[in-house]
């Protein structure tokens, strides 16, 4: 009856299944929609940079042929989706012998570190503060202050961003501008490395942090002014329990439920947006690498990119999903959820 | 980002309510005003920029390179705002980019609502199969990230204008006003003026427009603003990747050409600060016009900014004036309610909820307290329970369990008395469990509150509570979803007798559920009382049940008690011409009916007339019911009314007045 029900688990992997169908399907359509295709876009600027090329159009059938660009579109459908699942993506275009794969997975990790780290500060930090502004039992002066950390909120990450750099970075010389880590260190699992990297991360999720937590506080604040005047919260506090116990099990408890689906669904947005701190940054993650496989015309690595953040995301999602039935006892027999 | 989930449950207000011109309307929002005037200045700055200044200087470029603005060492007059590395000026470039990227905002945010209003229309109103494909895509879009997608768009489709890109970004757009439409569109057609409407035949599209759409404004607006700002920043995005149009000026293309100059290494701080700057304003000024959209949208957030301003101007703690402890109302009192005002303090004048309210529960009865809805029986028990919500407050009076006057409690000493000596069945017990734990931990942590307990004691202790009230004892592991409404109150009833308390306030216990469970609870609570001798409040409207359960009865009107009688002699023989009436309206004791008195006029509780509460409605009224109020006093055996009907006195009394 509680936790997950296989009608449940089934639903959501079939909206993750649809979630990443429409995604690749659009990354698919999108550029075969483009007047001219990117073989002879490329090789066309190839030609303008080299002043000329010899038998370009042997160059652009050949090429096609590598790419299956010559196939009937729906087998190049197929085959785009034969790939994707075994992602296999070719190779990169800018750097050649390296598969656009290797390039992809290079940058993974620093992405999901960097995110990782500074989606659960925001939301955390956030939803604190949010729960405590919408209590009416919060210290006075903790009310007058909480407002302010809000300052942030509406301004985007990455302009933030580049106020830091300028600020921390250039004129007090704090931290490091750029990068995820100095030449000087070696890569490797040795204490000044990871201190290197450390420091390096502290301004792009500063950036990220102090512009995002204002949402999650604004959001939970609202939550938690509706779960005040929800009855069993009023009723708690007739049984005579402790304002620490409200607060928790009755107060943020029932109040995260949905601050928890809004993360889920906010996650897209997250990632889009660290794609621009990545660049702000120039920080190695798939954001930056997807920004630089675009200015170099690289086809296959802008594709195995937009189709790994998409798997990324979906995954996320959908596992936030198979955690909810946990938080929350209703969900199986709410069908309306979300 | 979302703000949050908006819940959609609380604009009950019909359309009408949201009057434009009248001085206390929602929309004079500090916040969404102050945001409205803040984008109107930047559109102004771009509108009448041209009139003021040349703006081909944004493209000739034949001005002198990296001049630092006026007011700095080396600034040019010619240049205000200075110059970039390639000479062109500053201010034309930001006059022109202002606009466009303001354009792209508007332009996509209004054409994602247009699709996402049509989606989700149809998606609330022709439901089934096609509110489940409309729901499930745009459940899915959402969570695809857009900038990712944009991107790979931008880098294959030359945008040329700025035109272009909003038509792109309305692409994404459309999700939330669809899911926000649509879920507005279920709530609403729950409420009775649309379902009049449905049942008056008039066609859908008049209901939606009509009906509908003059309550979800407020919502949309907060949509739209919101999705302005999430479509500038992504066109901003794309300029600033240098994927945007790149003959058009925009903010985004001027951070791009900055960064990618290296303008922060070279400190040149006027290249790049100043539309970042502008961007912010223009953030700042849409985020404040959507949480102030969001303030009017859901009163319930202002009720708690306003009630929070309220208490700080009055001074937390409130003043009560507590009644002279003199009335000892006798040794067999086991709750004493003395001389009880409860106030709330609204924007438009002090309601008087409660107007020395007075009365004593002897030991081992049931008192019954009713009245007509909003009569303040429901305040008078919150007052008790010293949960009156803001923006209501107990400003004089006192409320004694065993000589000890809760009024004057507070923290812990309050805590120590709540549930161990005052319990509460609460009125609606659908929403009074806590839905995400099981039934267990609910009872237990009142028990835990108050006492020291072992884990196998405990659990005993539980069963029993639940066998007494008649429920297996399976009941113990389940959520409160899991049982039905009556199981529900009979876990409520439980958990009141729990800890074996002095008082049980009983706040319409059987309200909402059905006759055959009504009878059940209502059984259910007279075994406890018998067995454990409790004394009981129990509030209602229903006069049938109350003649069934309680010893005696209190009859409440407009805030003060009119009647306080044995069950017996107030239905044999009442006194007060308002319970009277309410006898009246009962066309048998056996058929129980909602109390429904409609007839007469009521006054306005914010300034009751002098004299007598009941004089608009009352057939017997006299000159002195218009100029003193009556008081409450014995008029038979232990029969309370308060009418000058029984006063012989009466006509000397005014008689001696006028003299
Ligand atoms: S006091 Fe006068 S007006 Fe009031 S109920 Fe009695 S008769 Fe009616």
């Amino acid at each position: 009856m509680r936790g997950l029900t296989r009608e449940y688990v089934l639903q959501r992997f079939l909206m993750y299944l649809l979630t990443i169908w429409l995604g690749s399907t659009l990354i698919f359509v999108i550029p075969r929609l483009a007047p001219g295709d990117p073989v002879s876009e490329m090789v066309g600027r190839l030609s303008l940079d080299a002043g000329y090329i010899e038998n370009a159009d042997k160059l652009i059938e050949s090429w096609k042929a590598r790419f299956g660009l010559d196939a009937p579109i729906h087998v190049q459908y197929f085959r785009y989706w034969g790939n994707v699942f075994r992602l296999n993506f070719g190779y990169s275009l800018s750097h050649f012998p390296t598969e656009a794969w290797t390039m992809v997975s290079d940058a993974l990790p620093w992405s999901l570190g960097l995110l990782t780290v500074a989606t659960v500060l925001s939301f955390s930090i956030g939803v604190t503060i949010g729960s405590l502004m919408g209590w009416r039992r919060t210290p006075r002066w903790l009310q007058l202050i909480l407002p302010s950390s809000l300052t942030f909120t509406a301004i985007p990450y990455f302009m933030f961003g580049i106020m830091l750099i300028y600020l921390v970075a250039f004129e007090l010389d704090w931290l490091p501008a750029t990068g995820a880590y100095s030449r000087r260190v070696d890569p490797g699992w040795n204490l000044p490395f990871i201190k290197n990297v450390l420091t390096h991360a502290i301004l792009p999720v500063v950036s990220i942090v102090l512009t995002s937590m204002g949402g999650w506080a604004l959001g939970m604040r609202g939550l938690m002014i509706s779960v005040n005047n929800e009855d069993y919260f009023l009723l708690a506090q007739v049984k005579g329990l402790s304002p620490s116990r409200i607060f928790f099990r009755y107060g943020v408890r029932n109040a995260i439920l949905p601050a928890l689906t809004a993360l889920a669904l906010g996650l897209g947005g997250l990632i889009s947006g660290s794609i621009l701190v990545e660049f702000i940054f120039a920080y190695p993650g798939t954001g930056y690498t997807l920004y630089q496989a675009i200015i170099s015309q690289d086809y296959t690595v802008t594709q195995a990119i937009a189709n790994l953040i998409i798997l990324v995301t979906a995954t996320s999602v959908f596992l936030l999903d198979l955690l909810y039935p946990f938080i929350d006892p209703r969900i199986t027999y709410k069908r309306d959820m979300r | 980002m979302t703000v949050g989930q908006r819940t959609v449950d609380e604009s009950g207000t019909p359309a009408r309510g949201w009057g434009l011109n009248t001085w206390d309307s929602p929309w004079l929002n500090f916040k969404f005003l102050l945001g409205v005037a803040i984008v109107s200045l930047i559109l102004l700055f771009g509108l009448l920029g041209p009139l003021f200044w040349d703006t081909d200087l944004a493209y000739t470029g034949a001005g002198p390179l990296n001049k630092p603005p006026v007011w700095q060492e080396g600034g040019l007059p010619e240049h205000p705002l200075g110059t970039e590395s390639n000479g062109r000026d500053m201010l034309a470039q930001l006059i022109l980019a202002t606009p466009s990227s303001l354009k792209v905002g508007f332009l996509a945010a209004i054409i994602g609502m247009g699709i996402g209003m049509v989606l989700g229309s149809v998606a609330g109103y022709v439901g089934g199969w096609w509110d489940h494909v409309i729901r499930t895509l745009s459940d899915s879009a959402v969570t695809i990230p857009a900038l990712v997608v944009l991107v790979v768009i931008a880098s294959y489709v030359q945008m040329t204008d700025t035109t272009a890109m909003a038509l792109i970004l309305a692409a994404f757009a459309w999700p939330g006003p669809t899911r926000l439409v649509r879920s507005q569109i279920l709530t609403l057609r729950e409420r009775s003026y649309v379902r009049m409407a449905h049942l008056s035949g008039a066609p859908a599209l008049e209901i939606m427009f009509v009906e509908m759409l003059p309550n979800m404004l407020p919502w949309l607006a907060a949509s739209l603003t919101g999705g302005i700002s999430v479509a500038i920043l992504g066109a901003t995005g794309l300029e600033v990747l240098g994927l945007g149009p790149t003959r058009v000026p925009s903010l985004g293309l001027i951070i791009n050409q900055a960064t990618t100059n290296a303008a922060l290494v070279r400190g040149l701080v006027w290249w790049w600060l100043p539309p970042i700057i502008i961007l912010m304003v223009i953030f700042v000024g849409f985020f404040l016009m959507t949480i102030g959209l969001d303030e009017i949208a859901n009163p319930r957030i202002r009720q708690f900014s306003s009630s929070r301003r309220e208490r700080t101007a009055a001074g937390e703690a409130p003043t009560v004036v507590h009644g002279d402890g003199g009335i000892g109302g006798g040794e067999d009192a086991a709750l004493e309610v003395d001389d009880l005002h409860v106030h709330y303090f609204t924007p438009r004048g002090e309601v008087i909820a409660a107007n020395g309210v007075d009365f004593r529960v002897r030991k081992g009865e049931i008192l019954g307290l009713v009245g007509e809805s909003g009569c303040g029986k429901t305040t008078v028990a919150m007052a008790i329970l010293q949960v009156v919500q803001a923006p209501g407050r107990i400003v004089q009076g006192a409320v004694r369990i065993e000589d000890q006057d809760l009024v004057s409690l507070s923290g812990r000493a309050l805590r120590e008395v709540r549930w161990r000596d005052l319990a509460l069945v609460p009125q609606g017990a659908m929403n009074s469990l806590n839905p995400v734990t099981p039934i267990r931990e609910q009872m237990a942590d009142a028990i835990l509150a108050h006492e020291n307990v072992g884990r196998l004691e405990l659990e005993a202790r539980i069963l029993g509570l639940l066998n007494d009230v008649g429920l297996p004892e399976r009941v113990i592991d389940m959520y409160p979803h899991e049982l039905s409404g009556g199981m529900k109150q009979r876990v409520c009833i439980a958990m009141a007798i729990a800890l074996n308390p002095q008082v049980i306030i009983a706040d319409e216990p059987t309200s909402a559920l059905d006759v055959v469970v009504q009878r059940v609870v209502a059984q259910t609570l007279l075994e406890v009382k018998e067995r454990l001798g409790v004394s009981m409040v129990m509030i209602g409207h229903d006069m049938g049940l109350q003649a069934q359960l309680v010893d005696r009865i209190a009859v409440m009107y407009a805030g003060n008690l009119v009647e306080v009688a044995p069950v017996e002699s107030a239905f044999a023989e009442p006194l007060h011409p308002y319970t009277q009436l309410l006898i009246e309206s009962i066309p048998s004791i056996k058929e129980r009916k909602p109390l429904n008195v409609t007839e007469g006029l009521t006054h306005d509780l914010r300034n009751p007339p002098p004299g007598c509460i009941f004089q608009f409605r009352c057939q017997h009224v006299e000159q002195i019911c218009r100029e003193r109020r009556p008081e409450l006093v014995e008029r038979e055996d232990d029969h309370l009314v308060a009418c000058w009907l029984y006063e012989p006195e009466r006509h000397s009394l005014i008689e001696l007045e006028e003299a």
